[in-house]
């Protein structure tokens, strides 16, 4: 999985990289129904894999996009900001991982008991979280009529 | 496999996102680093809500899929009229601003 990633940001090639985006999250969708997750696993491939990679890809037929070669940036104050964000994270992971240290969070993922079955998964979805279910309809509702004006001239 | 084994995983996954969309300069790879991040922060609800015996984390998962989605609609429409009005996807290329 972490390979795929890897080849998402390094493969020259674009349409290479919608595939190394496709090996990482076909391994997550595997992840997901390790932890038990069945519904989030079938939503992972449903959803990124068939519309959001077929969705690259038709971009990428569209266009006809060619390789280029990867270039990385030259300049002394790229590399001096970028190291400093990379030990700002390494500074919040840092304390993230220490307030997490020592809670209870033990167990094999695939041993504990399922929790969040379907039945319930619907039931909270349906009942408590109804208000945003609503408004993500909404904003797919805009997002679409927003990309149909967008690349319509 | 244990939570710390997940969250880990979250956090190498977001890493990747955040470098690739640093250092490459393709349009496309872009929106796939920020596709990269949006999933590990979905590996990382999943994970939460499994240790918790809760739904939220899986019900938020789902509506953050939703949102992803739709941002892949409307970035594509945006990458699909740069290349008509610029002739590449080169972001290191497109300048407006005369500067």
């Amino acid at each position: 999985m972490i390979v795929g990633a890897l080849g998402v940001i390094l493969m020259p090639n674009t349409i290479n990289s919608v595939m190394s985006l496709l090996l990482s999250m076909l391994a997550l969708a595997g992840i997901y129904v390790l932890m038990g997750a069945h519904v989030v696993a079938l939503f992972q491939i449903i959803i990124y894999i068939g519309a959001v990679l077929v969705l690259f890809i038709y971009v990428i037929m569209l266009l006809n996009l060619k390789g280029q070669r990867l270039k990385l940036p030259r300049e002394a104050s790229t590399y001096i900001i970028s190291g400093f964000s990379l030990g700002l994270l390494v500074v919040v992971v840092w304390l993230f991982w220490q307030s997490l240290w020592g809670t209870t969070f033990t167990g094999d993922a695939a041993n504990l008991k399922v929790s969040a079955t379907v039945h319930q998964l619907a039931v909270d979805l349906f009942s408590q979280h109804i208000l945003i279910f609503e408004l993500t309809s909404i904003l797919l509702l805009v997002a679409a009529i927003g990309a149909i004006i967008l690349s319509k001239k | 496999m244990g939570f710390y084994h997940f969250l880990s995983l979250g956090i190498v996954l977001f890493t990747i996102g955040v470098v690739g969309f640093v250092i490459r300069n393709n349009t496309m790879v872009l929106l796939m680093s920020v596709e990269l991040m949006l999933n590990s922060v979905n590996l990382i609800f999943v994970a939460f809500s499994r240790y918790l015996y809760g739904t939220e984390g899986q019900i938020y998962v789902l509506i953050i899929m939703a949102i992803a989605a739709a941002e892949v609609a409307v970035g594509l429409a945006i990458v699909i009229s740069i290349y008509r009005l610029f002739g590449t996807l080169d972001i290191s290329k497109i300048k407006l601003l005369k500067g």
